[in-house]
Parts: C-alpha cells; structure tokens; sequence
C-alpha cells in the first residue's frame, strides 16, 4: 500500500492473437495506455508488440485518452501485445449524498456544453425502454441524484447474475435487460443506458479491478480481465464520479483508469483490421497487484 | 417563367426565342433526348433495371439565369460555403461554438453523422465541393433549401445535360449566348491537383466511388473521365507505412488526393462505424500524417442534417463578420415558382428546384456556370435533397462579356515522362475487363452452339443418322459449357423436350436462363469498365446487347424464332470485337479484354473438337464436318482442299494454323504475344513465365496434327485424339488462374478483429 492515501499498482495485460491463416497486412487500434488524471499518476507505462510493427503512432482522441495506431506489413501468423505499467491512485471519497443536487437539475443543465457529449445514445447504445423503466425507479422526484445513482448501481448488482460468456461485445443492453445476466461491460451499458434516458449524462470508463480484495472482504466480480465501470455527472461544476455496478462499489482506490468514451466501442482496448488470417483465437490476461509505494 | 404579374419573365423571353426555330418540332426532339440519353447509357443496362424507363429525364427546355441573377447567387453561396467551412473547423477543431452556445451541443453530439476519429484531421479545406438547392420565391428572389456538403451528386448529370441538349437542339445553342460548362471542370482539376501534399511532380488524384452498384456509379464514372482522374474503389486501395497507394498491373502507385463520393462513415474500418469491410484500413492515419488530402471532410456531411441551416443566420455575423446575402427557406414558406416542362399534353408549368454547384479553388469559391433543375412536387417535404429519379433540365447562364474570364491561371504543370506501357490500369479494371472479354466470347460461342443444335432439333423426326450423332455431340458441348443445364436429352428425347430445353437458355425472370444470366453478367462488366471506354463505344456495346436481349426475349415463341433471334448476339458479339479492335488503344485495356477473349475461345475449341471426334473412327468424317462447322471454317477449308474432308487437313486448319481466328492455334499465338508483351512491361515474377504455357500449348497443338498428319491410320489417330484435347484445356484453366494470380488483385479477405479483450 502506498503512502497518503494513494496506492501504487503494477499492471501487465497481454493480448495474444493467433492465426490459422497467414496476416499479410494488419491494423490495429489500441487503447491501452492508463489515463493521466488527477486522481491516478502514471508512472510508467510502455506496451511492446511482436512482431514489431512497420509503423506506429500515438495520439489523443476526441475524449483525450491516449490511443496508439499499430501497422503490420510483413506476414505473421501470432501477435502479442503487452502493457506494462505503475500506476498510482487516489479517488476522493464521494461527495455527501445529501449535499449533490436533485436528479432533475442535474438533467435540467445536461444538455449544456460540459456533459453533453455523454447524453445521447451511441452505436452500441440505442435507446432502450426496459433500461430506462429499470433506472427510473432509483429516481423517485427530488431524490438528490447521488442518492439515486448508488441505489441504481445495487440494484443492477443484486438484479442482474455475473455470468461470463452469457453475452459477447455485440450484445445489446435490450438482451442483457431481457436475460438478466452477464458482465461487467453489459452492466455498465445497462446503467448508462439508463441514466441517458433520465436525461442524466452517463459514460462508459474502461480499465481495470485489483485482483486481491481488500482484507476480509469478498473476492470481486471480473477481476482479471479488462474492467468497466461507470462515470456519472453530478451536475455542473460538480464534477463525475465513477461506480462500479458489477461490485457496488464507489472506484476509490482498487480501479485503474485506461480511458472513457460513450460506450466499449469508444475504448475498445484492441481492435483491428486484418487482410487474411483465416479463423483466429485471442487469449488475454491480466495481473494487477499492489506493490509497496 | 411568369412574374407576379403573369408577364413572362425576360430572359425566358430570350429561351422562347431561341427555341422559335425548333417550334412544334420539340415533341420529337425530346424523343431525339430520349433516345440519346438511353444510348449514353443513362438509363442503365445494369441487370434489374428497366431499360426502357430511365431514371431521369431530360426536359428539352432549359431553365435560364440571367447574367447578375447568377452573379449574385455565386457570391451569396460562396459566401455560404465560407460560412460552413468555419463552422466545420470549429466543430472538428477546437468547439468553440459548442463551448459558447453558438450551437446547441445536441446538434453535433446527437448526430451520427458527427465523426469523432476526424476531430483532428486539420486538412487545407474541410469543404472542397459544395451543392445547394435554391427554389425561386413568390417575390422571385432565390432561397436556399438545402445545403449538400458531404459528397453533392449531380455535377456528372449536369455536364451530362449539356452535352445532350447541344446534340439535339443545337439551333438553340446558336441564338443565345451561354456561358460554357468546361472552363469551371478545367479549374476544378486544377484545383484538385493544388490539394496535393507535396508540391512535385505531377501529383495523382483519384476519386473514390461506392462502387458499380451504386445508383450515382454513372456520375462518378463521367466525373473521373472530365477530372482526368482515376475512378477507384475502395478495394483498389491500401495503406502502406502511412501513404496511401493504388494497386495497379505494375504494383503499387501513391494517391495525393483523393476525391470521395463514398459515405464518409464507411472511409476507415479501422476507425469508424464499427467493423464493417467497406473502407480502406489506416486511410485516416495517412491524412493526419499529411500524406493524403481526402475532400470533402470525412464529416463535412454533418452540416447537412436538417436544423443546422437554422443557426446560419446568425453564425454569419459572428464567424465571417458578415451577414448572410441569401435568404433560407423557413419551414412552409415558400411555394417554389414554376418552369415549363414538356409533357404529353404540351408544355405545362411544375414548380422547379435548382441546384447549384461551387469549388474550392485554393482561394476562393467559384461556381458552375450551369447546374442541375429539377421538377418538383408539392410542399417542401416532397423536395427530398436529390431523388433517385425525375425529370431535369439543363441550366442556361446567360453569357456577359468578360465573364469566362475565370479565377487564377493554371497551375503549370511539369512535362510528363512518356509512357506506353498499360502499367497504370487499376488492377480491378484489368480483371473486369478480362472476365467482359471471356463473357463476351462465352456468349457468342453459346449463341453459336444453340443455332447449330437449333437448326437440327426443328427437323424433329427427320434427321438422318450422322445429323443425329451431331445433335448429340452439340448437346454435349452445350453440357460441357454448362449453357444446358438438367436433362434435356439427346437427339432420341422427345422433340418437345428438347425444344423446351433450349429454349430455356434465352428464359428471363427469376430463373434466368444460361443465355440470359451471360447478358447480365456482361451489363455488369461491361458498366464496371465504362470510365475505359469511349462514348461510341459504350454506346455500340450497350446497344447491341439491349438488342440483342430485346430479340431473344422475344423468340420465347419457337426454335425457328430462337435460331433468329441468336444471330443478332452473334453481331453484337462481333460488333465488340470490330470497336475494340478499331478503337482501343494497345495498352494494357485492350489487352486484357483481348486475353480475356482468347482464352474462352481456345477452351471452346478444344472442348469442342474434342467432343465431336469422340466417336468411332469410321464416322470420323461427320465429326470433322462438325467441327468446320463450329469453327467456321468450312469455307476455308473448301477453298483449301475442295470438297475432300480428311482429318489432318482439318484439324491443321482448326487446332494448329496460327491465321485463323476462329482456330486455336491463332488464341495460343495471341496469348503468348500478349502475355510475352504484359511481362517485358515489368516486375514478371521469375518462375511464373504465362507466355511459356501459351507458347507450350501451342507446340503441343502442332505436335498433335503432326502425329494424326503421320499416322497410317488418319481416322484412328483423330478419334485418339480428345484426350489430349481436354489435358489441353485442364492447361488452359490453369493458364487462367495463373493470369488471375499474377495480375489481379487476388487478396485474402478483410476481417474486423477481436474488439479485443471483452471487458468482464
């Protein structure tokens, strides 16, 4: 554990995709570099691909999250990707419940410059009337919007069954709504979906959970795997704070943030485009430990 | 037309005048437009399309601007133009507006038609190439309907206007002076090229189309062709360490520029609206390098969304420091004023929207002297941005003086280095073109096969015993083509059956029959290759297989119809054979085409010969009478060694004498030249000589006669002779293949990957 509040992680994600055809040409896009914030100091990070690429470029994209283009042009039948990083976090505790404004001012001043951009539906996440008649009764008038948020984060945790392999990326939220079931990416869309039908602005934050619990309590959900969670508006000026739907949790110091978008198809941490290839397989894995600071 | 006060206006004075010639002759010169625009290919010969409904329609009449009218709305959209221009680098920039309440958030964050990846392309121009509907208000001034700034469709067809109505009533083009079309696609080149990364040498353009399928494929083909430019798919191009570059015959070739008419969403798979395959992985890497200018801005279309014009008004004052000069059309407020078209009834006034047109040229905006009318419905809502079809007009600005005086002078070009080799055609178009020559030839060689059969099968029960034989060796060959498919018997089926039979290869409808699935398949090619072609011969092409099928649709009726009806595919046939050898040049077009040609042909022989010797050697005679007949050279032959048939001579003259077209030898000949020609060009993969298998085919055909020519026994040696015919066309299929490894643009397909590492 680190010192003042902050705790000091080592991360490593591997991504390995394996082909049964030869790749002539590939594309990939990555976001899989943490993101820089106040409450989270990267101290490190570096990823390194094999084969190495012909070309490789990092940028900003449009949300500010470090994405990085990688171009293959010699012809290769496996690709590895691995991130290494230190990273240390802080997220202040969450504002007094009481103290954060009712829901509906909240939704009065969304569509305003600040949040817009995480009010509307995206590709991934079209409008959808059983998330917004799920979320809706977290938020009875008047109910301060914190209040409403926490509520609606237990009740999809104790609604809705962790189950990997129930669903796939392209599952859209009206089947996990339908089904009830699936993981940490489908009930972060759930809620978010939710909360944009609301009129509350609600983004999707992609990273990672600490394997190891903190002392005497339960294992989490989703663990060694990428993570998603949940950012939500507080109104203006008040900032965003993110929850954790698959484990009821405020993120406070077991997440590491790579980046947020509307939904995964924003942030999605590898995508790509290959010429050739035949069927392939990927395994990913993921270690996230706390080291001492 | 009228003003308020039902005066007709002036300048349609002078359009009534220039037209007082033409008089009550003008019925039959909008049939003449007809007729021309169907030759001009703008009603489609594509499959599915009805050939005798054009999707638009040219109105005989032209709509007139007078000279300040025009100059006044070429300021007030270049005005616009600028307008949106900055509004689009601010959206895709730094979002001032969006920051400030200039815009309403919603507006561009709700849109999909807002692209996030493009945030921060910077390219020199956002808005290269603009379009605007106008209508014409009670009060006769012009409002802007709708902005069109993504990829405007219409330009092709203008042009395209123009030329036809100079045909047909060019008595009208001398009594009133109009301002020409070409100069403004002259500085739209020009312009294009100045777009260009890096400033040397003679920078490639290329514009972007969906693809032959695509309703405006006709457009965007003419548009490449005035542009000077190369017409490309998106499959034609690849990234490459960031560059973008065109596979071509002789490898790859870099694009500066690239002109789209593809939905902007579909540019980068890798980037953009999800895995889809359309698009060319890393294209938008490339333009935020600055190794490509792509115009219009991925997301120029997102100014088009309805609501947007609304905050125009006052956008203008705040970003140009102007106010806007043309008045918008608010919701209901207008009734579009109205233009004569001519209809069955005479002419008969339709309320008119016209759409202009603007370019970029580097410093300013300049318009097409010209444009696009069109007929419109009712309310405002019957105004959609550009509907598939209708009825148009050309757009006549009146000429002052001085006024072709335009913009800056052309960029002088560097001299060119000189080529003939056909290095540059697209790999795709080379394939096309090879797979037009084999349907063209396939075609023909059906039509051939089922007159023959034809001519045999109407004498039902009378046949003689050797006519019979060759009913049955035609019926095979047809098999072996697969142009007769499920059973249709032999000479001893019923003459019904038959008959059914064959006349079931020319059957339209959703069981196309084999003839008819060869007219389609050649439609299609022959609109894929059409930037390569010039108008007469698309023309020649497209007519005599419109005919051709109109002939054969209609011999449902009976064999002797049929057999009629198949001579004229056997002109078309011959028709594209005499333009293509007439009017191409030798380069790399003509030569696949050729090749394409040739190889069909000489598989046709040898699977024909082969069939027809495939019998017992003392009938080997009527075989060889058959195979004169399919090659035919019969006369030749009877003018070579009279009426004695014998097997050496005949199978000389139709595998082995390189001077006969309708032989094999003369294909192999061909072939290897064309194939020795293609690899001197360059880059011929060491290994893989395709003008050495041409070149041992044909010493095998030689050796083939030599041995019938000495064997004691002529007749048993020809009836040996089919298997070795048919290894021969096993040879020419991998010939084929092998063409289409080395020249075409064989790739593996495109897959999205993974969205890697599903979050749990």
């Amino acid at each position: 554990m680190g010192r003042g509040g902050d705790v000091r992680y080592r991360l490593r994600h591997t991504t390995l995709y394996r082909y049964a055809e030869p790749v002539d040409l590939a594309a990939h896009l990555l976001h899989l570099t943490p993101r820089a914030l106040a409450q989270q100091a990267v101290l490190a990070a570096r990823i390194t691909a094999d084969p190495a690429p012909a070309r490789a470029v990092t940028r900003q994209d449009h949300f500010g999250n470090t994405v990085g283009w990688l171009f293959l042009d010699a012809t290769h039948r496996r690709f590895e990707l691995v991130l290494e990083a230190e990273v240390a976090v802080a997220f202040p505790p969450p504002p007094e419940v009481s103290a954060t404004l009712a829901w509906e001012r909240v939704a009065a001043a969304a569509p305003g410059a600040e949040a817009a951009e995480f009010l509307f539906p995206s590709p991934l996440l079209p409008a959808d009337p059983a998330a917004a008649a799920f979320a809706a009764a977290s938020f009875p008038p008047g109910r301060p919007v914190l209040a409403g948020l926490l509520d609606l984060m237990g009740r999809i945790r104790r609604g809705f069954a962790f189950r990997p392999g129930a669903t796939t990326v392209a599952t859209p939220v009206a089947r996990v709504m339908a089904q009830r079931a699936g993981v940490c990416q489908d009930f972060a869309h759930v809620m978010i979906a939710g909360l944009r039908a609301l009129g509350l602005p609600a983004r999707y934050v992609s990273g990672y959970l600490c394997t190891r619990p903190p002392p005497g309590q339960a294992a989490r959900r989703g663990a060694d795997q990428s993570h998603a969670w949940v950012g939500a508006w507080l109104g203006p000026g008040q900032g965003w704070v993110d929850l954790d739907p698959t484990n009821d949790l405020v993120v406070q110091e077991e997440h590491v943030v790579l980046g947020w978008g509307r939904d995964f198809a924003d942030v999605s941490p590898v995508r790509g485009v290959i010429l050739g290839g035949g069927a392939h397989d990927v395994t990913a894995g993921v270690d996230l430990e706390p080291v001492a600071g | 037309m009228v003003d308020g006060g039902g005066r007709v206006r002036p300048h349609w004075r002078g359009v009534l005048g220039a037209y007082a010639a033409i008089g009550e002759e003008l019925p039959a010169r909008a049939a003449r437009l007809d007729r021309a625009a169907a030759e001009d290919g703008i009603a489609s010969v594509l499959p599915g399309s009805d050939a005798t409904a054009p999707a638009w329609r040219l109105d005989p009449l032209p709509l007139p601007l007078p000279a300040a009218e025009f100059a006044a709305l070429e300021a007030g959209l270049a005005q616009r133009a600028r307008l949106i221009e900055a509004v689009l680098a601010d959206i895709y920039g730094a979002q001032r507006l969006l920051a400030t309440g200039g815009l309403p958030p919603a507006l561009v964050f709700a849109d999909p038609h807002f692209l996030r990846p493009c945030r921060d392309l910077a390219p020199p121009v956002r808005l290269h190439l603009y379009a605007a509907d106008l209508v014409r208000g009670a009060d006769g001034g012009w409002r802007v309907l709708a902005d069109r700034t993504a990829a405007p469709s219409g330009l092709g067809r203008a042009r395209e206007n123009r030329r036809l109505l100079a045909r047909v009533v060019p008595e009208a083009f001398r009594a009133f002076p109009l301002r020409p079309l070409h100069p403004f696609f002259e500085l739209w080149q020009d312009s294009l090229q100045r777009l260009a990364p890096s400033a040397s040498g003679n920078p490639a353009v290329a514009l972007l189309t969906p693809g032959v399928a695509h309703p405006r494929w006709f457009e965007h083909m003419l548009l490449s062709r005035d542009l000077g430019c190369a017409l490309v798919e998106a499959g034609d191009l690849t990234v490459r360490r960031g560059a973008l570059l065109l596979k071509t015959l002789h490898g790859l070739r870099p694009v500066d520029v690239l002109l789209r008419f593809l939905d902007g969403r579909l540019l980068d798979p890798l980037e953009l609206d999800g895995p889809t395959r359309a698009g060319v992985p890393g294209l938008l890497d490339a333009v935020r390098d600055g190794a490509v200018c792509v115009v219009n801005h991925p997301g120029g279309g997102l100014v088009e969304a309805a609501g947007f014009a609304a905050h125009l008004p006052a956008l203008a004052p705040r970003l140009l420091g102007e106010a806007l000069m043309l008045e918008q059309v608010a919701d209901g407020d207008a009734a579009p004023s109205l233009a004569p078209f001519l209809g069955s009834g005479g002419l008969a006034p339709r309320p008119v929207v016209l759409r202009l047109f603007l370019v970029h040229d580097g410093s300013g905006w300049r318009a097409l002297p010209g444009g696009l009318a069109r007929a419109a419905g009712g309310g405002a809502a019957a105004w959609p941005p550009m509907p598939a079809g209708g009825v148009c007009k050309d757009v006549w600005v009146m000429a002052e003086d001085g006024s072709d005086s335009i913009g800056p002078a052309p960029r002088p070009a560097p001299p060119l280095r000189l080529r003939r080799s056909p290095g540059e055609l697209p790999s795709r178009v080379a394939e096309n073109l090879y797979w037009l020559g084999r349907s063209v030839e396939r075609l023909d060689r059906g039509a051939r096969l089922v007159r023959a059969a034809t001519a045999r099968a109407v004498r039902g029960a009378g046949l003689l015993a050797h006519e019979a034989a060759e009913l049955d060796c035609l019926l095979r060959c047809l098999h072996h083509a697969t142009l007769l498919t499920g059973e249709a018997g032999g000479a001893a089926a019923s003459p019904a059956m038959l008959a059914r039979a064959l006349l079931a290869t020319v059957r339209e409808g959703r069981d196309p029959g084999a003839i008819t699935h060869l007219f389609d398949e050649v439609a299609r090619l022959t609109e894929s290759v059409r930037d390569r072609l010039t108008g007469d011969m698309y023309a020649t092409f497209t007519a005599a297989l419109r005919a051709a099928r109109a002939e054969t649709a209609a011999a449902r009726g009976g064999l002797e119809a049929l057999a009629e009806a198949l001579v004229t595919v056997q002109r078309y046939a011959a028709a594209v054979a005499g333009m293509a050898a007439e009017n191409m040049v030798r380069g790399g077009a003509f030569m696949f085409l050729d090749l394409g040609r040739r190889i069909e042909r000489a598989q046709a022989v040898a699977a024909e010969v082969a069939a027809a010797l495939d019998q017992a050697p003392a009938r080997i005679e009527s075989g060889l009478r058959l195979v004169l007949e399919l090659c035919d050279s019969a006369i030749t032959y009877r003018s070579r060694y009279f009426g004695v048939v014998q097997p050496a001579p005949v199978l000389d003259l139709v595998l082995a004498d390189q001077g006969n077209p309708r032989g094999l030898g003369f294909q192999l000949a061909a072939m290897h030249s064309a194939l020795d020609e293609l690899a001197e060009g360059g880059g011929a993969v060491p290994g893989e000589r395709l003008a050495l298998v041409a070149a041992g085919l044909l010493a095998e055909a030689e050796a083939l006669v030599a041995g019938v020519l000495g064997a004691s026994d002529q007749a048993a040696a020809a009836a040996a002779a089919p298997a070795r015919l048919l290894a021969m066309g096993a040879r020419l299929a991998a010939l084929s293949d092998g063409i289409s490894r080395r020249y075409f643009a064989l790739l593996p397909a495109v897959q999205a990957l993974g969205w890697g590492g599903a979050a749990t």
